[in-house]
């Protein structure tokens, strides 16, 4: 595979690219720094400007840009995160140019019309009902809230709460997108049917006429650490409750990264979900999923354990959990373990950067944390130097339940297990 | 699109081959005719089951080896039952295509049923319905179905129901597993970077000594006409309310297909053939989304067009907004129904609905996972080719064939309406 193409434009946005001849298409992503982490104390907002973005520019309305976008069968998303304003597409050769056009448009000049705002906050209000009655997305949020410092970019609700979503005013959202918005930070990722004069004419063409300033974001402040602590959030009315265990994990740059990758791998996502899986669904049969997820950001981490469980086996279930958790220092990985974790790793370079949209997804990775065009040749050499003692030592420091918060959402009833 | 070799071999089992010379990976398909549409009452859920049960080794595979074998490789694999189809899948690296065809030569009849695991995974199973009850939705789709299906077995999902997951053993599971997993009730589908004599050559080795079952009896059920309209109210705790509604329609094969997917395609946006590619995607210029989401009277509306074996549904769901009632959506849905059956829709919004047809095509080809999946499915309800032919199919239609399928298929009369009352959550 070549290196991928990497371009800095005059306006300061960084385009990368690369061809993957046998897919008929092109899917790309990007983001710039406006995100969650931007919006200061103005809670919600990103959030609101994020949805915002297809809602009309100066030049045409929603509904002309949507009938636009579908009559060339093109798609554009935006999409708010904890740190940057997210969008991403796809089109074909023929389409991109514009695409791209429309796509600098809708961030160039959004004119935020009075109706979609109304209509945008209509839908975060009925998310934020939908959400609450969502077992896994309750204990996810609650154990986020509690892992974080209060108020932190990576714990609160990037949809604020309901009374942010009912007071937030079209000013508040222009003065945001004015004040981050622009090429500064600017990262595309495009893929699949391109080539180096496609991306220079139809991509590079329209993204540097992308107007506006952005200021320099600040840098996210590293979370102070956090006291673990045990919820129970009653859902009587659900059939499963939701169990999610956690705690903080270390930054995408740290030293401790690789290690702990590949020891979240082998905890709960390898296979059928890791050890975790095959203890509480292969063996026990207590839960359709049980899985881990490690989430490392720029300034910080969540790891995470969760099981969907019925109620009468949320002990079982939760001792299971904390027995997989004490065996890592009773029973560390085996080398065997170690070696199929290596060769996982190296064997989803292709099968996970297959898809377009996937390759486009990690090329804006490698941009966004300066890993280096490069990375995709050096990531095999990393994954066989990582020293499985290390793997060891860093799932039994990270992965230790006395450091974790537990948070239970569904019919736990009178249930009240401590991890 | 690439080109595609098609052989059968002496077992019945037919090969669809599609190599890709780019492609780093290979995607090994393997469907069995078999889907919750073959099961009968009382033993709901039995195919899904058994979909669980051929992860857990047997013959040459110990339990735990497939799962071991595939990750080693970096692979993805996984299964879906359907109602008219059961598929299981692996994502390799290239040159790993012999792992994928002796997990699923040894999956097609050596699979062990051990009664003990067959246990095991019974909680698991119905812990995955309890999963799928937590959603409202899935409570809407379960009687959606129910209500609009009295003889036919779509009148249940595929998860089954928990009575019956509940209750049924081992032997009958077995029993239905010998009976539809052989070669010549399953196809074989493989994408990716393969060179064709040497897969064809690997295939023959893995799968030709298989031995063929008598051929299944074709499911006979047809469901009658409906006659008059049929309603359900669901009064559960819930955020948000939700309306439902489906009309019947012919089955994938039938002639005014095309005419409704573009049909489907101006009422609610498409997003492909299989669902997978589009992710969280949804159209916006489409008439419900106008009426009903521009207006916020609703936070989301979507249409789904069931492309099955038998007569299936055309399927509106809509989630309303916070003070909006079921009435009114309902009636804003009605009138564009009713739109629909009075008046062709403009050249524009036809053509602008086959861009999107034919844009979504493309996109269910991204990646030898993709590629594999579509084949699959479209040789599940017809052959695997039928999305190129029913691509060319969907260009030739006129707005007036839209109206008359309309006017045929968007009948009040034969109509299946489910709402769901959110009451408040109890504290």
């Amino acid at each position: 595979m070549t290196l991928p193409d990497r371009a800095v434009l005059d306006s300061g946005a960084v385009l990368v690219s690369q061809a993957l001849p046998s897919n008929p298409f092109i899917a790309f992503r990007g983001s710039m720094p406006a995100g969650v982490a931007a919006e200061g104390d103005a809670r919600g907002v990103a959030e609101f400007a994020s949805r915002l973005y297809l809602g009309g520019t100066r030049g045409r309305s929603a509904a002309k840009i949507a009938n636009r976008l579908e009559s060339i069968g093109a798609t554009l998303e935006f999409r708010n995160s904890e740190e940057t304003l997210v969008f991403q597409g796809r089109c074909t050769r023929e389409t991109v140019r514009e695409t791209v056009r429309i796509l600098a448009e809708c961030l160039s000049s959004p004119a935020f019309p009075p109706k979609e705002i109304e209509r945008v906050r209509t839908e975060i209000l009925n998310d934020l009902r939908l959400e609450a009655d969502d077992t896994r997305h309750r204990a996810l949020r609650a154990l986020s809230e509690s892992v974080f410092p209060r108020g932190h970019p990576y714990g609160r609700d990037p949809k604020g709460d309901e009374r942010r979503a009912r007071a937030i005013r079209r000013r508040e959202i222009a003065e945001f997108h004015e004040a981050h918005v622009g090429p500064a930070g600017l990262i595309l990722a495009v893929t699949g049917d391109v080539d180096r004069a496609l991306v220079d004419g139809a991509v590079a063409g329209p993204l540097s006429r992308l107007e506006g300033n952005g200021d320099a974001p600040a840098p996210i402040p590293a979370p102070a650490a956090h006291r673990p602590r045990a919820q129970w959030i009653p859902l009587p009315h659900k059939s499963q409750a939701d169990v999610v265990v956690g705690t903080q994990a270390v930054p995408r740059l740290h030293g401790d990264f690789y290690a702990l990758h590949l020891a979240n791998l082998l905890f709960g996502r390898i296979g059928l979900f890791g050890r975790i899986g095959k203890n509480l669904r292969d063996e026990q049969g207590l839960a359709y999923y049980a899985f881990s997820t490690l989430e490392s950001r720029t300034a910080g981490g969540l790891w995470s354990a969760s099981a969907g469980l019925n109620p009468e086996n949320l002990e079982k279930g939760i001792r299971g959990i904390r027995a997989e958790m004490d065996r890592l220092s009773t029973e560390p990985f085996t080398e065997e373990e170690i070696a199929d974790g290596r060769d996982n790793l190296l064997g989803s370079l292709i099968v996970a950067l297959e898809r377009n949209a996937e390759v486009a997804a990690e090329l804006h990775r490698m941009e966004y944390y300066g890993l280096g065009m490069d990375f995709l040749e050096r990531f095999p050499e990393i994954v066989r130097d990582l020293d499985a003692d290390r793997v060891r030592e860093v799932a039994r420091k990270y992965f230790d339940p006395r450091a974790c918060s537990m948070v239970v959402a569904g019919p736990v009833g009178r249930t009240r297990v401590p991890l | 699109m690439p080109g595609t070799h098609i052989e059968t071999l002496d077992n019945g089992l037919k090969v669809i081959l599609r190599p890709i010379p780019e492609a780093r990976a290979i995607s090994t398909w393997v469907t069995y005719r078999i889907g919750s549409r073959n099961e009968v009452p009382g033993m709901t859920g039995s195919t899904h089951w058994v979909e669980h049960m051929l992860f857990k080794g047997g013959g040459k595979l110990k339990k735990g080896d497939i799962d071991k074998l595939v990750s080693r490789l970096g692979g993805k694999m996984n299964a879906f039952t359907d109602t008219d189809f059961t598929t299981y899948f692996e994502t390799l690296p290239a040159s790993a295509m012999d792992t994928a065809l002796f997990i699923e030569s040894e999956r097609m009849r050596n699979a062990a049923f051990d009664p003990k695991e067959v246990e095991a995974e019974r909680t698991v199973v119905i812990s995955e319905r309890e999963g799928a009850e937590n959603e409202p939705e899935f409570l809407v789709e379960e009687e959606l179905w129910g209500l609009a299906f009295h003889v036919h077995p779509y009148h249940w999902t595929p998860i089954g129901y928990k009575q019956d997951l509940a209750r049924f053993d081992r032997d009958p599971l077995y029993r239905h597993y010998l009976r539809y997993y052989a070669p010549n009730n399953a196809f074989l589908v493989l994408a990716g970077g393969f060179d064709l004599a040497v897969a064809m050559q690997h295939i023959r080795e893995a799968f030709s000594p298989l031995k063929p079952e008598a051929p299944p009896e074709p499911m006979r059920l047809v469901e009658p006409e409906q006659r008059g309209e049929r309603r359900s109210d669901l009064e559960r705790p819930g955020a948000a309310d939700l309306l439902a509604l489906a009309w019947h329609i012919p089955p994938f094969v039938h002639d005014d297909t095309p005419a409704l997917i573009v049909l489907s395609t101006i009422l609610g946006g498409w997003r492909g053939f299989t669902p997978f590619a589009a992710g969280e995607w949804r159209s916006r210029a489409n008439r419900l989304y106008r009426a009903l989401v521009d207006t916020k009277l609703a936070t989301d509306a979507v249409v789904r067009q069931e492309l099955k074996i038998d007569p299936a549904l055309l399927i509106a769901n809509v989630t309303l907004a916070p003070k909006a009632s079921l009435d009114r959506v309902e009636a804003v849905v009605d009138a564009e129904a009713e739109k629909l059956r009075k008046a062709p829709p403009s050249k524009a919004e036809v053509d602008r609905a086959k861009g999107q047809v034919r844009s979504w095509f493309r996109y269910e080809h991204d990646g030898v996972t993709y590629q594999g999946m579509l084949m699959s499915v479209m040789e599940a309800l017809s052959s695997w080719d039928a999305g190129e032919s029913m691509l060319a199919r969907v260009e030739k239609v006129k707005g007036e064939q839209v109206r008359d399928v309309a006017r045929r298929y968007l009948v009040e009369a034969s109509r299946s309406v489910v709402r769901f009352h959110a009451q408040e959550v109890p504290a």
